[in-house]
């Protein structure tokens, strides 16, 4: 027996959602040629196509862009903490693809070990992670090379697999996602057919062992000086999650805040007396690969790198984890 | 809430300009429970910060022996030093820390210590030779060869005079070739060359400590390793960039080693094991 929905009740749940104050999120055609996960403020503007691919991830939802981490005010000689007291909505983020969904507890360790990032954890709470399984996959996807599949579980609360006739199967995967379907779907005795995905590209023990043995040698030259450095790679990986801490301030007051960052940028390791441990492109380039499947592996066990292909899909200069990967693999 | 980037709130308690461009911050946490409450190792770290500006890592360089207020020393460079330069005394700032591992002086118990360091390197060996210095009887000697660009740049001048004359140290001072003025008493010549000259005694029972860029820890250790001091006795203390201090920002890291949770103070033995990434 399986539970089965289909798309007009899904977005039926969207409009109930909405109603009763939640934020929902999911892929939306933000301009003729680009789809975003961005919140959704009509459930028609849900978009259900599988072949579509939104650019970003779903890490925004938990990792914002631009963060305030707490206000202050400034009086004379003092100094008042404003806590940003705010109390978070409840989110629905649905319709991510497995990869995205598989970053979460990538990053749960990240914002965990030894200290607590209670932001983020406050916004982990509160949100339920639906995640559609993919029925289709492009050149630059590679999930199956990191231990993932197209109806891969871990992050989901529900995954919905597509029976490609405009239904899907439901899988509530914990107790969240349960109370977010419940009496929403239908019982059915069809079951829905699971995607291969992409064949095996890659082998990450491979380039852990590369990035390990490997850190002076040519090779990273030779395939990182295309890179541009703008960044794109790191703004749009699921996983990956460097931040800038910065005042947004006057003498009366202000906020400390976190933005994004990546290691792309050269001023991101440069030390105040112009000393940079990574001077060029290549270093930065290097470290990307290294933090993904040396550094974090080591620490946590597992690779910083859910083979979702946008760093490959979305580099103006050709590059990406992908082809990295690849060569490495079989070089 | 607890935030871990939230930072204690201080009270400015004094400042002294070391030179046309360094200075030295005195305060002390304004919620008394919390200081009561706090303590640190010699060679941990904390971020400041001037708000409105921003925040900036330093090493804490006063001794952890003091329990009234603590210390940092920076160089005007940037934003965030500029704010920190207009701090004065009643002001409020901001401290987030102690973090890091600090210097394992227990471990340096017995042995001869020396000390090595350029410019604004000083603040992060201050702490340690203060340390060391109250607790004497647990030391051998205590050699220091301290080196800036010019006279002008010497910090803790008149601490480095102070502890010339405890018992059982020596002092050693230089400037670049250059930066010497007539009246100029201390040697001329790089850190690694002056203590070379210096014939400063050292061998399996000494503990160095080098503070510098990649190039003078490296020179540094190739003199140590030809008078049998070996890489496991001698450290260094990391100055990667960071922004958060507790592992999760992303750019501290030297190969697989966070700076901010592994280090800052590494043995040459520990980096000759990482890449070349600081």
């Amino acid at each position: 027996m399986s539970e089965i929905i289909a798309q007009d009740a899904l977005r039926a749940c969207v409009s109930e959602w909405l109603a009763a104050g939640k934020c929902v999120a999911g892929p939306r055609q933000v301009s003729w040629n680009r789809v975003l996960y961005s919140y959704l403020k009509k459930p028609e503007e849900l978009l259900l196509d599988s072949e579509a691919r939104p650019v970003n991830s779903i890490k925004e939802f938990f990792f914002p862009k631009h963060e305030k981490l707490y206000g202050y005010k400034i009086e004379g000689n003092d100094v008042r903490l404003a806590e940003t007291a705010e109390a978070l909505p409840e989110q629905v983020i649905l319709g991510g693809r497995p990869c995205d969904a598989a970053a979460l507890p990538i990053l749960d360790h990240v914002f965990n070990w030894d200290y607590k990032d209670s932001q983020y954890n406050a916004r982990r709470a509160a949100a339920t992670i639906v995640t559609i399984a993919c029925a289709t996959h492009d050149d630059a996807c590679f999930c199956t090379s990191v231990g993932l599949a197209p109806t891969a579980e871990s992050g989901s609360d529900a995954l919905l697999v597509p029976f490609g006739d405009g239904s899907y199967e439901v899988r509530c995967l914990t107790e969240k996602g349960k109370a977010l379907f419940a009496g929403k779907t239908e019982q059915s005795d069809k079951t829905a057919p699971a995607h291969a995905g992409p064949e095996k590209k890659i082998d990450a023990a491979k380039v852990e062992a590369f990035a390990r043995d490997h850190f002076e040698d040519p090779f990273w030259k030779e395939h990182a000086l295309a890179c541009l450095g703008c960044g794109v790679c790191a703004y749009n990986c699921p996983t990956c999650h460097c931040f800038d801490i910065v005042d947004e301030g006057n003498a009366a007051g202000g906020e400390r805040a976190r933005n994004w960052d990546s290691c792309q940028f050269s001023l991101f390791t440069q030390h105040a007396s112009g000393h940079n441990p990574r001077a060029s492109q290549f270093n930065r380039q290097r470290q990307r690969v290294y933090h993904k499947f040396r550094i974090y592996p080591e620490k946590f066990g597992e690779t910083l790198c859910t083979g979702c292909g946008a760093c490959t899909r979305n580099c103006p200069a050709g590059l990406g984890i992908l082809g990295i990967a690849t060569e490495i693999s079989h070089g | 809430m607890d935030n871990i980037y939230q930072p204690d709130l201080m009270e400015v308690v004094e400042t002294q300009q070391q030179t046309s461009d360094v200075k030295l911050v005195k305060l002390r946490f304004r919620d008394p429970d919390r200081a009561k409450q706090f303590s640190f190792r010699v060679g941990q770290f904390g971020i400041f910060s001037a708000f409105g500006y921003g925040e900036s890592t330093f090493n804490i360089c006063s001794s952890s022996n003091w329990k009234d207020h603590i210390e940092f020393c920076f160089r005007r460079v940037g934003r965030v030093t500029e704010g920190l330069w207009r701090l004065e005394p009643g002001d409020t700032m901001g401290f987030r820390g102690p973090y890091g591992n600090g210097y394992p002086m227990e471990e340096w118990r017995g042995k001869d210590l020396i000390f090595l360091g350029g410019g604004i390197a000083m603040p992060p060996i201050r702490c340690a030779v203060w340390k060391a210095l109250e607790n004497r009887q647990e030391f051998g000697n205590i050699s220091v060869v301290y080196g800036a660009r010019t006279t002008g740049d010497l910090v803790f001048k008149d601490e480095l005079d102070e502890w010339a004359r405890r018992e059982r140290t020596r002092i050693v001072q230089c400037v670049d070739p250059g930066g010497e003025t007539p009246d100029w008493k201390g040697e001329v010549g790089f850190v690694p060359s002056v203590f070379e000259r210096a014939k400063i005694a050292a061998g399996a029972n000494s503990i160095v400590l080098v503070i510098g860029p990649p190039i003078m820890i490296k020179v540094t250790m190739k003199l140590l390793t030809a008078m049998g001091v070996p890489a496991g006795n001698v450290y260094t203390s990391l100055e990667n960039r960071m922004k958060c201090g507790v592992g999760k920002c992303g750019r501290c890291n030297a190969g697989p080693a966070y700076v901010c949770k592994d280090g800052p103070v590494f043995s040459i033995e520990q980096l000759n094991a990482i890449p070349l990434d600081y």
